[in-house]
This record gives structure tokens, C-alpha cells and sequence, in this order.
């Protein structure tokens, strides 16, 4: 299938999610808004210079922006790369999700069709009728 | 690979985070951080056999698959290792979408594995495009009328495996991050 996602070359953003710390660093902005080096670094045992080149790395994939104010530098987050690759796995969640709860119904009502046949044309073999009523139950939610 | 429909789609209907627990209850999804997976479960209250027919019988496939209000007007799936599956999916908005699928491995009732027919010959840096992937589908028997349905969907090269990763943002905005949430709603 085609998907019309435009997805820019993505190496860069993938790059730069591939790394657990980075997607944290990204996941603290997302929750607290615009911080410092020193605040992003607080939740991890490692140095301000390695936190730093994370930093980089995620700017660079124009992940986040950093401030003007010489002093702090504030780390801003930047939505626009995440969308597009968001938007991919997302769907492709959602396609399985409703596909299978599509599955699920029409599982039902395959069932319930053999097992209790519209025409009594084929008598011989009701299998396993008390079984329906599970089924019946199941048909209730909605896929 | 699959399904997404168009970018609408995306945009609309695909972000349902606000109220992630309604659709989400029962297929569990995960995405190893050590292996270029994404891995989807789910239980059916249905015999193996019949789950496997109902996967395998494009009669069958063609009325589930996509989703409610999803219909397929083309479905031919030759299940053999090397048989073709080409498919033409139309969503509730009336977009078609051909997708064609080469099946790998057929072991019948408990595995079937399928790949993107162009396997291998996609520039994987084109915008828009799916990476090449694997899928296995694996079915358990739990019970005579339980059965297990597995998705392991594997990427290949780096990128691939760097972009399942992506699935933990997928996460993270489920879990309410509102503020990326937002920020991603209101970007596209």
C-alpha cells in the first residue's frame, strides 16, 4: 500500500529516536515544556557533556530548538519531525487493531452460522450447540 | 505491509489518544527495544481452524479486512510459499489502495508469513514510503474454541529497526503527554 505520509528522509529523526535517553529527554519536554541542560540531566547518572551531545544529536534532527539566552539555552521541543513517523506506526497500529475487531465479529458469526445452519437442509451434524452462547456474549461488543 | 489509509485518516481518526482505552483492550502491542519488531496479540473466542480460514480464504479475508466500513474489492491470495496476494482495499471514503504481499511460509493452522511483494527493491529514503517488512502471523490453541493470534512484524535494515522505535512515542502520547499530543495534532 501506498501511504501518502510524506515522510521526510528520516534518518535523522530515526537516529536520533533510536536512543532510550534521547526519547526520554524528549518525553521530560514534552511533559514540562521548555528546560535547561541541567534539568533535562537531573533524571539521569550521567555527565552535563554527555547529556550535552544528546542534546546535539536531537537538534540537529531538528528535534527541539535551543533558546537565545546565552546562559540557559532553554530545550525546546519540536513537533514537526515526530509527526510523520508517529503518524506511520500509529496507523499501522490502528489497521491491526481494527482489522482484528473486524476479525473477532465476523468470527462470531461464522460460528454461529455453522452451528446453527438458516436451512435445515443439513441436519446431520450440530456441533457442539450449547457452545453459542459464549459466542453470543462476545457479539455484544462491538468491533 | 498494510493498511494506512491516507493522510485524513491519520490525522483524524488516528489520534485517539484521548481516550486510549476503548479500542486498545484487546490487542496488546509491544516493541522490544533490543529487536526490530513491533509484536501484536490478541485472543479469539474461535477454534484454530476457523481462524485460520477466516485468515487464509480471501473469501473470508476480504469481509474483516481493513476494519468496519473498510471493503475490499479485490482479494486473491494464492497461500503458498511464493504466492502472491494482491489486494485492493477502499476506505470509508472511498480511497482504493492496491497492496500486494508475497507469502513466505505457509504451515497450516499455526503460521502463515507474508512480505511487501517488492521486498528488497524499495528505496527505503523515498518520503512516504513503508519500509520493507516481514509479518508473521502465528495462531496457538488455548482452548478448543481459544485462540492466540500473534503479529511479529519485523523491519530489516538499520533505519527500519530505528523507525519501530518511533512506536515508543506512539506510547508515550498515548499515555498522555498532552502537551506532545497536542503538539502533534496541531502540526500536519
Amino acid at each position: 500500500m501506498t501511504p501518502r505520509i510524506s515522510v521526510d528522509p528520516l534518518s535523522s529523526t530515526l537516529f536520533a529516536l533510536a536512543d532510550p535517553t534521547r526519547r526520554g529527554i524528549l518525553a521530560q519536554l514534552a511533559k514540562m515544556g521548555d528546560a535547561t541542560v541541567n534539568e533535562l540531566a537531573a533524571p539521569y547518572e550521567m555527565s552535563l557533556a554527555a547529556v550535552s551531545k544528546h542534546l546535539k544529536v536531537l537538534e540537529s534532527a531538528g528535534l527541539i530548538s535551543r533558546g537565545r539566552d546565552a546562559q540557559r539555552r532553554p530545550c525546546h521541543l519540536e513537533g514537526k519531525p515526530l509527526q510523520a513517523v508517529a503518524l506511520w506506526l500509529e496507523d499501522y497500529r490502528q489497521f491491526w487493531e481494527r482489522s482484528m475487531d473486524s476479525l473477532a465479529d465476523y468470527l462470531v458469526m461464522m460460528q454461529r452460522e455453522r452451528e446453527q445452519p438458516l436451512e435445515p437442509a443439513t441436519p446431520k451434524k450440530t456441533r457442539m450447540p450449547k457452545r453459542t452462547s459464549r459466542a453470543r456474549r462476545r457479539n455484544g461488543k462491538d468491533g | 505491509m498494510s493498511h494506512s489509509s491516507a493522510t485524513d485518516k491519520s490525522q483524524t481518526s488516528g489520534r485517539n489518544n484521548s481516550n486510549p482505552s476503548t479500542r486498545t483492550s484487546d490487542m496488546q502491542v509491544s516493541t522490544p527495544d533490543d529487536a526490530p519488531l513491533i509484536v501484536m496479540t490478541r485472543t479469539f473466542e474461535a477454534p484454530r481452524d476457523l481462524v485460520w480460514e477466516a485468515f487464509t480464504d480471501p473469501r473470508h479475508v476480504s469481509k474483516w479486512y481493513g476494519g468496519h466500513g473498510f471493503q475490499n474489492p479485490v482479494c486473491e491470495m494464492d497461500v503458498r510459499p511464493g504466492g502472491i496476494w494482491r489486494h485492493v482495499m477502499r476506505t470509508p471514503d472511498g480511497m482504493d489502495f492496491h497492496i500486494e504481499y508475497v507469502f513466505v511460509e505457509v504451515v497450516k493452522p499455526t503460521k502463515l508469513v507474508w512480505q511487501n511483494a517488492d521486498y528488497g527493491k524499495r528505496a527505503t529514503n523515498e518520503p512516504g514510503r513503508h519500509p520493507d517488512n516481514v509479518m508473521t502471523v502465528t495462531l496457538e490453541e488455548l482452548g478448543p474454541k481459544l485462540t492466540k493470534w500473534t503479529l511479529v512484524t519485523r523491519f530489516n535494515s538499520v533505519e527500519e529497526r530505528n523507525s519501530v522505535l518511533e512506536i515508543g512515542f506512539t506510547e508515550m502520547i498515548k499515555q498522555g503527554s498532552e502537551k506532545l499530543n497536542d503538539l502533534v495534532k496541531g502540526l500536519g
